[in-house]
């Protein structure tokens, strides 16, 4: 057997407070006609990853659904993970040197995972390309296919190098759905998988997200010395040139020139083998200066989920200046704490964010300024902007949306009534 | 038995260009009544600390010398890593909360290494303070003599973790210090002062070709055709980075053009370094001529040595405890060096004779532009320290040194 990932259980009905009567009814519905339908969820990783944290919540949410649903882990070695990782980037767009050797190691790791694989399953949801071969493997090994066979890429394929792809393509072929992001990210030439478009989601509950008491807030932003009583704005994301750090110190200064008690909180998780992150660490405290009105913050001074709740809960306006992005879900988690957001028209952001509506959409520097200054000085259409934009998560981001989707499209391929299948949400749609 | 590390071979007689023949005619006389010794040196890593770096260079020379050396890194654990570093730390005077479940990790480990010491040895040389306990779980039947080789500067120690060091020491036959200050007065041990040495044909100081220095300096955006000022240090407050930022606007403001290299030997990204890297990189600002390079996955001794080389100052701001030997690293290439009066720095640069010595950011600065504008007096002083350094900082020395301390042991 691969290995098991052990999830706490989780409640529905501690969401319906949060997402009302008729959401909570429509998955127990959906979950009273898959009962009993045996799931499980393959990926490479337990911890880490944005993958790994929608498990964490959904397996415990499918099971309360009345599924019986699984999360498991591929085994592997470094040189497994170091291949799929430059795979990752290489579907990401960056150039890499695949050699019939790198291809070798990926395709034995999954033959072996193949091997460990036992059990049978209604539903077998397989994460990423890491895992993507095990189909292909268990039936060559067995010679048949039990249950139905989804394959779930959370990432953006649309810069994709092509022998890499072109790989992955032939194992991805063999399954009977395939969920994408975005419609955006959906590969032209991949035939034979039924599609679907299923965007990520937020967990309410969250430490992350959770309600926090004013208080706690406050004690957060006192522990690293931003005052609580002065107007602050942030940006939550890694210090990399997509993310714009600089930039968004450019922001500040301009805004400030008109703002003078302003302070920007810049908060990143560093991983301690990325030497390109501390590089862009280091001029990003450069830019920032001896200006320590600027809080560039990490996880190595103890800046972890609930502190980027309590930054982003304190802020007037939330940054998140991208140049480019995957899903870019910060902003969802911004919005839901009902805070005014202005954001690069890039990714999954416009799809977050209905512009002048819900936030911001900028292209420039000089945009982003603008539209961080409006939003200081008109405080009434900062918090109305607000709250639509809490509405629009609550409608179209939030886990049990998520969940919803998956349980639709497990009625679908079974032949089961059901809803209708998830279909991608519209840039710009009106929050309903 | 443990990680045993490969020794490679390496001539003695190679060195004697750099210290001569009679140097190298000496150790072998001091070597003889040696020969066949079985030598064991314990360590808690092969590579990447000054320790390593000294065992690295030698050993093999030991074993050339004629000695039956070995060299083994102790068992180790993920759960005992942070116990060694913390040891190392409060021994060298920077305090951390020492807990019991430290003290029974670290006599716990100890307690298992002890067990798969099979081999026999006439001296048992560890060189780390995370394996000293080993002796209290050996019996004393085995014949083998033990000697404690500190590496770091106890005269600041911890009290709590040097009163838990010390009775595992009782069994040893001697202790080795770098300096005489660096000891303590209460070891309760027979005490030799054994001066740490740099190796003249290691990557941190064997000569370059100028295309290895060109590759190193585009590669950082480094103009050579400008004077430099370089600082070599840890990451840490001691280092006064800030105030060696604050030296260089000064000197800058007469002699325009001047670029300053900050080289960081330790992981910025510890906790406490983090912050003088922030405080540090804030002040720095965005000056295109500063420069702050981390020693790491990319950067290591052979872009010191370039940096030390191409730098027409080396400068050491502040130093929080031990030697600082590498400035006897720039010393060696000949370049013109600022030090503060602190830890062993001033046994290497003698004020106005083989440097200078300041202690205020304006004395610093004051130094500097001096040197840089007074090339000849720069010039000789650089040249009496490079004789200083192969006087006493060569690793002949070092070997010599030792070799006496291994014979007083033997004689008994």
């Amino acid at each position: 057997m691969l290995g098991s990932v052990p999830t706490t259980p989780k409640s529905l009905e501690d969401y319906r407070p949060i997402i009302g009567d008729e959401r909570t009814d429509e998955i127990l519905r959906l979950g009273d006609q898959l009962r009993g339908a045996r799931v499980l969820h393959v990926n490479a990783t337990a911890f880490g990853g944005g993958v790994a944290e929608i498990l964490g919540t959904m397996v415990p949410l499918m099971n309360d659904a009345g599924l019986d649903a699984d999360w498991q882990v591929i085994k592997g070695a470094d040189d497994f993970f170091n291949i799929t990782k430059a795979m990752h980037n290489s579907l990401q767009g960056m150039y890499y040197d695949w050699t019939p050797e790198k291809r070798e190691t990926w395709l034995d790791y999954n033959r072996m995972n193949a091997e460990l694989f036992d059990g049978s399953y209604d539903f077998v949801i397989i994460h990423d390309p890491q895992p993507a071969p095990i189909l292909s493997f268990l039936e060559q090994r067995t010679g048949e296919r039990s249950g139905k066979w989804i394959w779930r890429c959370h990432i953006d394929l649309t810069d994709a190098q092509p022998p890499v792809w072109d790989l992955l393509r032939t194992y991805v072929e063999r399954y009977d759905a395939a969920i994408f992001t975005l419609p955006d990210y959906v590969k032209d030439d991949l035939r034979g998988p039924q599609i679907f478009c299923v965007p990520p989601a937020i967990d309410p509950l969250s430490p992350k997200n959770m309600p926090l008491p004013a208080e706690t807030v406050d004690q957060i932003l006192e522990r690293y010395s931003v005052d609580p009583r002065r107007p602050m704005i942030t940006q939550i994301s890694r210090f990399d040139p997509w993310k714009d750090p600089l930039g968004v110190i450019d922001v500040y200064r301009a805004v400030k020139a008109e703002v003078p008690d302003l302070q920007l909180v810049m908060v990143a998780s560093m991983a301690s083998d990325d030497p390109e992150a501390w590089d862009w660490y280091e001029r990003t405290v450069r830019r920032a200066g001896e200006d320590y009105e600027i809080h560039v913050l990490s996880n190595l001074q103890g800046v972890g989920n609930l502190e980027v709740n309590a930054f982003q809960r304190a802020a007037k306006v939330v940054v998140q200046k991208s140049v480019r992005e995957g899903f870019g879900l910060v902003v969802s988690e911004a919005l839901w704490k009902a805070r005014p957001v202005v954001a690069g028209n890039v990714g999954g952001i416009p799809l977050q964010i209905v512009n002048g509506k819900t936030g911001f959409l900028v292209n420039s520097t000089e945009e982003c300024t603008e539209k961080v200054l409006f939003l200081l000085r008109n405080e009434k259409e900062a918090a109305r902007m607000g709250e639509r934009g809490a509405e629009y998560v609550r409608d179209n981001f939030l886990m049990t949306r998520y969940l919803r989707d998956y349980l639709r499209i497990f009625c679908q391929l079974s032949g089961r009534e059901g809803a209708a299948p998830p279909h991608p949400i519209q840039a710009g749609r009106a929050p309903g | 038995m443990y990680g045993t590390l490969a020794i490679p071979q390496r001539a003695l007689n190679a060195l004697a260009e750099y210290v001569g023949d009679d140097d190298i005619d000496e150790l072998r006389a001091l070597a003889r009544p040696l020969e066949g010794l079985r030598v064991l040196n314990l360590s808690v890593t092969g590579f990447g600390t000054g320790t390593a770096s000294m065992l690295n260079s030698a050993i093999p020379l030991f074993t050339n010398l004629g000695l039956d050396c070995h060299w083994e890194v102790v068992r180790s654990s993920e759960d005992t890593l942070p116990v060694t570093r913390a040891m190392y730390q409060a021994l060298a005077g920077t305090y951390v909360p020492w807990t019991r479940e430290m003290t029974e990790r670290w006599e716990r480990y100890a307690a298992m290494n002890a067990g798969l010491l099979t081999e026999e040895f006439d001296i048992i040389v560890v060189h780390d303070p995370q394996p000293a306990a080993m002796r209290s779980y050996i019996d004393d039947g085995d014949g083998a003599k033990w000697l404690m080789h500190f590496h770091i500067d106890l005269s600041s120690a911890q009290e709590d973790v040097w009163r838990l060091l010390r009775p595992h020491l009782a069994r040893y036959e001697a202790a080795v210090f770098e300096e005489e200050s660096f000891g303590r007065a209460d070891i309760g041990l027979p005490a030799h002062v054994v001066r740490p040495a740099i190796d003249p044909s290691n990557a941190r100081n064997m000569p370059l070709p100028a295309e290895v220095i060109e590759t190193v300096t585009c590669r950082y955006g480094i103009d050579c055709a400008r004077p430099i000022l370089c600082q070599v240090s840890p990451c840490d407050a001691a280092s006064r980075l800030v105030e060696a930022i604050d030296v260089w606007a000064e000197v800058r403001r007469t002699h325009p053009g001047l670029q300053l290299v900050l080289l960081l030997m330790t992981d910025p990204q510890d906790p406490p370094a983090r912050a003088c890297y922030e405080e540090m990189a804030r002040r720095a600002h965005e000056e295109p001529d500063v420069f702050v390079l981390s020693m790491g996955n990319d950067l290591g001794n052979t872009e010191l040595n370039v940096l030390q080389r191409i730098a027409a100052v080396n400068m050491q701001r502040g130093l929080r405890k031990g030697y600082g030997l590498w400035i006897s690293d720039a010393l060696w290439k000949e370049r013109p060096c600022v030090v503060a009066p602190e830890g062993g720095l001033t046994h290497q640069v003698i004020d106005r004779e083989t440097g200078l010595v300041a202690s205020s950011t304006g004395d610093f600065a004051g130094a500097v532009s001096r040197l840089l504008d007074e090339p000849a007096e720069a010039a000789r002083m650089a040249r009496r320290g490079h004789e200083l350094v192969r006087r006493e900082f060569m690793i002949t020395r070092y070997l010599r040194d030792c070799l006496r301390v291994y014979g007083g042991l033997q004689r008994g």
